[in-house]
């Protein structure tokens, strides 16, 4: 694998260990700021929130990249696929003409057709482009890195008080590596627990369970309020402020207005609704604008089950137009908002498929050479950035490495490249390590 | 000015007290000495243009106290055209030859002697002792640059230096050799680079006039010679003064001196790296200058110079003592080694112990500290009653006969034997972590030795459900898995970072690791079904041979003890027991005091060594006399568990309360009052369900789980309940006992709010059901008290509670709302 590094002027002044460790946890435990990492982006007037924020769409069980935005309508048959592409309203892109409504936007969308990663299991591939790194195998499958949306929600926080800063619909997947691991419990991501096309939808996390009724929740406050008088000044290590900090967050977001709003997605008009797609995919997208705008910083939006070993073409058929939908709906709801520029949308899933059908006419898992999508974000889009080879296969152009993608990701959020946390033995670990921010996106 | 002058020629100890004053100095009280100033060292040598030398000096008043005064001191050369001095007392050669340097402070002064040797005398620069320092102090070769294990923009150097072979190979070799340019050094890229004459990722980094880029320079010209087989390396790192208390606000000079295997020294102290493991108590500039802040506490602060490390030591007092009321009280004088120690510290550090807690406050800890179990109304006015003097002592140790310890120490010890019961085949995983954790709780309710315990698991061989402790070797199964759970689990130590190089923070080298390894490697595996990758149901037995090889060199290493001997290799002898004797052996330094340690961390919320298992000589223990001396008292009762724990327990700093008072409210490190945690996560489970006589059905229905299954009793962490996961069991994947967590998360918070868990014991609660029916509100406040804050309410919170229950019109309804907000608070979520 070639290591691909750009060059650029670093004025950043090299790490001395110390600093690493600062940036980690104080030698006394996690002061509040940390455990909260919350607030460093305030709200400004208008009540938005600044700072930018992020909307993954992550295709579980792997998207198949020579069907939608990789494709090959000169290879022979069994490497074409089933499609063909479409010009879109950039000249000189094609995608599939399953994606319809995104080859109308195409000038805010890019794309990245060389990302290479070297495993071609599920999970262990699910964590290398969550985190960056590889780490578990099957049978020792535990977390080892944690994922881009716990860093995020680590480095930035949310933008609001009582928002959470990582939010997972409809709830967490990626065979169990969209969490925080070493960074600490209070950055894995809030699941919604429904799918919010759902009829009666609720937030099970937000919802009370049966038998109690809301009076006898603000009881239940007022009686906390009463009664939860223990000194402060007992404890220095900061468990207490931030037990306290997030009992009152909880309350809140269960009895008060402003998180219960933000995901009570029938506030919106129907006809929006409609634009985004009456499916799950749809409704998700939806909820996860009104979610950043509320003052969350990731949402993943978890799709799938991508991974078509068999008949693809019917398993395609079914997924492809409510993703196209849900992804051009929200890119034109935030551009409408003008909001376009400070979130960035980014599609990935755990690895690619094989550009050779299979006896099954399907297409198996392939790492080798794949795509992903960027969009928003203040990025320039409509840009191709690498290329496969003729057929699809191994990278011609520009290989890109799951460090580089996330490199990109929080260089476009803001957050320093150079940060370190500290994993469970002590050592300081960088969020990007080798990966670069991709240039020219 | 009443100067006292005193000339020296000679070496030797001098002090500038007057000479004639010195033989009344018999006659007159210690408190009463003249003062005096000391400088280190005694002499100076140089070299023109090659060394400085860093002047330390001290002054003491004649009270007993010594103070730094090196940058407020006045230094004075009598020949600058030979050696000059700066203000912070650094001395510089010129050209060859011997004067003076006059040092004044506070009135007194005293005279040192320079000798400044000529250029040509000055020993070659050493690659591995000049040139590798001065990339180490300037972070080229860091963790975040060109040290990283893919080095930076096609530039790597080996980690901190620790391969001066290899650092050389690269800068002369590679890239064609431009890095060093031997007939015009200035153009070589690594010092256009390093000043940023050229455009350079990591900035500028020296100054061309600078003595480091003088060295360097030097290096080039002279032929970039590499590390030598024999020349002088350096043996020893030493700081002057090692240790030493300091006010808040304070500042001390430090000087490192470097001691070469050839007997020559030489000031490090401008090409040292500091670091110091608390900063907000105290830091150092790179100058060596060590500035306290406001706060009192106990610090280190590490001092690296090329492979060689070493520690100052400092103490910031809370007070200086007169203001505070007086420590040893005369009622209940220190009754125990330990409790001599933890005084000796509190009065070094001027710091007042808290009041001891109250019977209530006692009970309740000690209860949940030995049996993960909150005490019950009735233990607790049973105790409270009790009049006699030794009840803390007896209550210890009926809490220690109760089956409930050993389940819960079964619990905490499952979590560092790494018991796991998640992964691929988590099916067939339960019948081996049922026996594993039946196993260790066994061991607990026999009192089993500590050292016989830990050999039984090591040694083990065997089936699963002939010899459970080999359900160990389950998750420890490769050559990091054996060295890292080893060492973190039973010789507190961190040595990760040494299995791809040299420890940055103490003396484990990758010899050390895979000597460890090399213990293991001959252990065999058979049968086993489910997963190729973690079998379950092996068999484990140990083969003839089995060899490791250090990854680099590629040569066999023998079993080797840590830091310690080499084992014997015949097949006939198993390398881990020579492993297990070794650690259980009296004169083992790591054993019992990770035990030890491990136990006080358990009990007083830190450890003497913190982190629990990360012992380095540059993380020092809090209070090296008090853990030596438990250790050696746990050694000596033939490793009792239980012993160690009446021993803890029996202390002054397990008694006090957690309430600071006004002088020790920041103290963190010494014990003065008992430091507050939350309660684990199954502790909590089960106290909920205590309190509301409910117990919580575990998923798997009562065939697996017989109702009255406590959590504290589950066998693995594999068993899905939101409730322990979101509150921080361990997930067991390492020996680190900082997987078990209590750091605050909003889905603890969300758990308590709104679980349906919760939420079904407040509605199925006996307890509750007679509470609404029962005719007194006050009596049953004081049993809502009792169960869940071990104590009985306020008067105020009385009043609260009656007045809340008497005017609803649901009764039922009022005590789950009172009950639940009494369980979400922070009193009842805390050991106090």
């Amino acid at each position: 694998m070639q290591d691909i590094k750009e060059h650029r002027d670093r004025n950043t002044a090299s790490i001395s260990r110390r600093r690493m460790l600062q940036i980690g946890a104080p030698a006394l435990g996690l002061s509040l700021a940390d455990i909260l990492q919350a607030r460093a982006t305030s709200s400004r007037s208008d009540g938005a929130r600044q700072g930018k924020s992020l909307i993954v769409f992550w295709t579980h069980g792997g998207l198949s990249q020579q069907d939608t935005w990789d494709m090959k309508p000169n290879a022979p048959a069994e490497y074409r696929g089933m499609y063909q592409p479409v010009a879109t309203s950039v000249p000189g892109i094609d995608i599939t003409e399953r994606f319809p409504h995104q080859s109308r936007v195409m000038e805010h969308v890019s794309l990245v057709r060389s990302v290479h990663h070297e495993n071609g299991i599920h999970a262990p591939s699910a964590h290398w482009m969550q985190t960056g790194y590889f780490g578990p195998t099957l049978a020792r499958n535990a977390a080892q890195r944690p994922s881009f949306g716990s860093v995020i929600s680590r480095a930035i926080g949310a933008g609001a008080p009582q928002m959470p800063a990582y939010v997972t619909i409809p709830k967490s997947e990626a065979f169990g590596y969209q969490g925080a691991v070493y960074l600490g419990k209070a950055f894995n991501p809030f699941e919604v627990g429904a799918d919010p096309n759902s009829e009666g939808f609720k937030v099970p996390n937000l919802a009370l369970p049966d038998g109690l009724a809301p009076e006898s929740v603000e009881d239940r406050r007022a009686l906390l309020k009463t009664f939860d008088t223990l000194r402060r000044d007992i404890d220095n290590s900061g468990v207490l402020e931030g037990l306290d900090a997030f009992k009152a967050q909880a309350l809140e977001m269960v009895t008060g207005d402003h998180v219960r709003q933000a995901f009570n997605i029938s506030q919106e008009d129907d006809a929006l609704r409609d634009r985004y797609g009456r499916h799950q995919f749809g409704q998700s997208a939806l909820l996860a604008r009104r979610l950043v705008e509320a003052g969350s910083t990731c949402v993943t939006v978890n799709t799938g089950y991508w991974d078509h070993h068999n008949e693809i073409e019917q398993g395609l058929e079914s997924l492809l137009p409510p993703l196209d939908q849900a992804i051009a709906a929200l890119i034109e709801d935030l551009k409408d908002r003008g909001l376009l520029d400070d979130v960035l949308i980014y599609c990935a899933g755990e690895f690619g498929r094989t550009p050779l059908i299979n006896g099954h006419a399907g297409r198996d898992h392939w790492s080798n050479c794949f795509t992903v999508m960027f969009a928003g974000g203040g990025l320039r889009g409509g840009q191709i950035v690498g290329a496969s080879e003729k057929w699809g296969g191994g990278v011609r152009e520009r290989l890109v490495t799951p460090l580089d993608l996330l490199a990109t990701v929080y260089e476009t959020l803001g957050i320093s490249l150079d940060t370190h946390f500290e994993d469970g033995s002590g050592r300081p670990v960088s969020i990007v390590d080798t990966g670069r921010p991709i240039a020219g996106l | 000015m009443n100067a006292i002058k005193t000339h020296l020629l000679t070496r030797g100890f001098v002090s500038a007290a007057v000479l004639l004053a010195s033989a009344l100095a018999h006659e007159t009280a210690a408190a009463d000495r003249p003062a005096s100033i000391d400088v280190e060292p005694k002499t100076v040598e140089v070299f023109v243009t090659g060394s400085t030398q860093q002047l330390l000096t001290t002054w003491q008043p004649g009270d007993g106290t010594v103070a730094d005064v090196t940058r407020r001191a006045r230094y004075e050369s009598s020949d600058s055209d030979i050696a000059t001095v700066t203000k912070t007392g650094v001395i510089r050669g010129h050209s060859s030859g011997k004067t003076m340097i006059r040092v004044s402070a506070e009135d007194l002064s005293l005279d040192i002697p320079v000798f400044v040797r000529p250029a040509e005398e000055l020993p070659r620069v050493s690659f591995a002792s000049d040139v590798v320092p001065i990339l180490t102090r300037h972070a080229c070769n860091s963790g975040g640059c060109h040290g990283k294990s893919t080095g930076q923009n096609g530039f790597k150097l080996s980690l901190l230096g620790f391969e001066p072979h290899f650092d050389h190979a690269t800068l002369t070799r590679e890239s064609r050799g431009r890095r060093v340019a031997v007939s015009n050094p200035d153009a070589s890229l690594l010092l256009l680079k390093a000043t940023g004459r050229v455009p350079h990722g990591g900035g500028k980094r020296l100054d061309v006039d600078s003595d480091d880029y003088r060295v360097l320079h030097n290096w080039i010209s002279h032929g970039v010679h590499g590390p030598r087989e024999n020349e002088p390396r350096v043996d020893q790192l030493v700081v002057t003064p090692a240790d030493r208390v300091l006010k808040p606000g304070a500042s001390q000079q430090l000087l490192v001196t470097a001691h070469f295997s050839d007997g020559s020294t030489r000031d490090v102290t401008r090409r040292a790296i500091y670091e110091s493991n608390v900063p907000e108590l105290a830091d150092t500039d790179e100058t060596g200058l060590v500035s306290t802040g406001s706060q009192g506490g106990l610090f280190s602060i590490m001092i690296r110079f090329g492979e060689k490390i070493t520690t100052f030591r400092g103490t910031i007092p809370f007070s200086d003592g007169s203001d505070t009321p007086a420590i040893a009280d005369s009622e209940t004088p220190p009754s125990s080694e330990f409790d001599q120690h933890l005084f000796a510290q509190w009065t070094h550090l001027g710091v007042t112990p808290s009041a001891p807690a109250d019977d209530y406050e006692f009970i309740r800890r000690a209860t949940i500290d030995v049996c993960g179990t909150l005490p019950t109304a009735e233990e607790i006015e049973s105790f409270v009653a009790d009049d006699q003097p030794d009840k803390h002592e007896r209550l210890v140790a009926q809490l220690l006969e109760r089956p409930e310890y050993a389940s819960y120490f079964a619990l905490l010890w499952a979590d560092i034997l790494q018991n796991r019961g998640s992964g691929y085949s988590t099916s067939k995983q339960r019948p081996g972590t049922t026996l594993f954790t039946a196993w260790i709780r066994d061991s607990f309710a026999q009192n089993k030795p500590y050292d016989q315990f830990v050999s039984e698991i090591l040694a083990a061989t065997g089936s699963q459900q002939d010899n459970p402790p080999t359900i160990w070797y389950r998750s420890v199964r490769t050559t990091p898995d054996y060295v890292e759970s080893v060492a973190q689990a039973f010789l507190g130590v961190r040595i990760q970072c040494a299995q791809c190089h040299h420890h940055p923070a103490e003396r484990w080298s990758q010899a050390d690791y895979y000597g460890l390894a090399a213990v293991f490697a001959r252990v065999g595996r058979k049968g086993g079904f489910a997963d190729a990758e973690v079998p379950t149901n092996e068999v484990i037995f140990l083969k003839r041979e089995g060899r490791v090889v250090h990854p680099r060199t590629g040569e066999e290493i023998a079993p080797r003890a840590l830091g310690g001997p080499a084992f014997d290799e015949s097949p006939f002898s198993d390398p881990r027991r020579e492993l297990t004797d070794w650690m259980t052996a009296a004169d083992n330094p790591f054993f019992a005091r990770t035990m030890v340690n491990r136990m006080w961390g358990h009990f007083l919320g830190r450890g003497i060594i913190h982190p629990i298992d990360d012992a380095r000589s540059t993380n020092p223990p809090s209070n090296p006399e008090l853990l030596d001396a438990l250790a050696r008292d746990f050694i000596d009762s033939g490793f009792d568990i239980k012993h160690l724990i009446r021993s803890i327990t029996g202390t002054r700093a397990y008694r006090l309360s957690s309430t600071p008072n006004e002088n020790n409210a920041n103290d963190m490190q010494s014990y003065s009052r008992f430091y507050p945690r939350r309660l684990p996560a199954e502790v909590l489970l089960d106290g909920i369900s205590q309190v509301l006589e409910v117990p919580t059905n575990f998923p798997g229905g009562p065939g697996v789980f017989p109702e009255g299954t406590r959590a504290i009793e589950l066998p693995d962490e594999n068993v899905p309940v939101n409730f322990l996961q979101v509150f921080g069991r361990s997930a067991r994947t390492t020996a680190c006992e900082c997987e078990r967590s209590v750091e605050p998360a909003l889905a603890q918070a969300l758990e308590l709010v709104n679980s349906t868990v919760i939420q079904r014991k407040l509605s199925n609660s006996p307890f509750i059901e007679r509470l609404a029916a029962a005719e007194s509100e006050e009596a049953g406040a004081d049993e809502i008290f009792l169960r869940v804050y071990g104590r009985l309410p306020r008067p105020e919170e009385k009043q609260v509670a009656v007045d809340f229950v008497s005017s609803a019109s649901d009764k039922n309804d009022a005590y789950r709302s009172l009950i639940w907000a009494l369980l979400a608070t922070n009193e009842f979520l805390f050991n106090h």
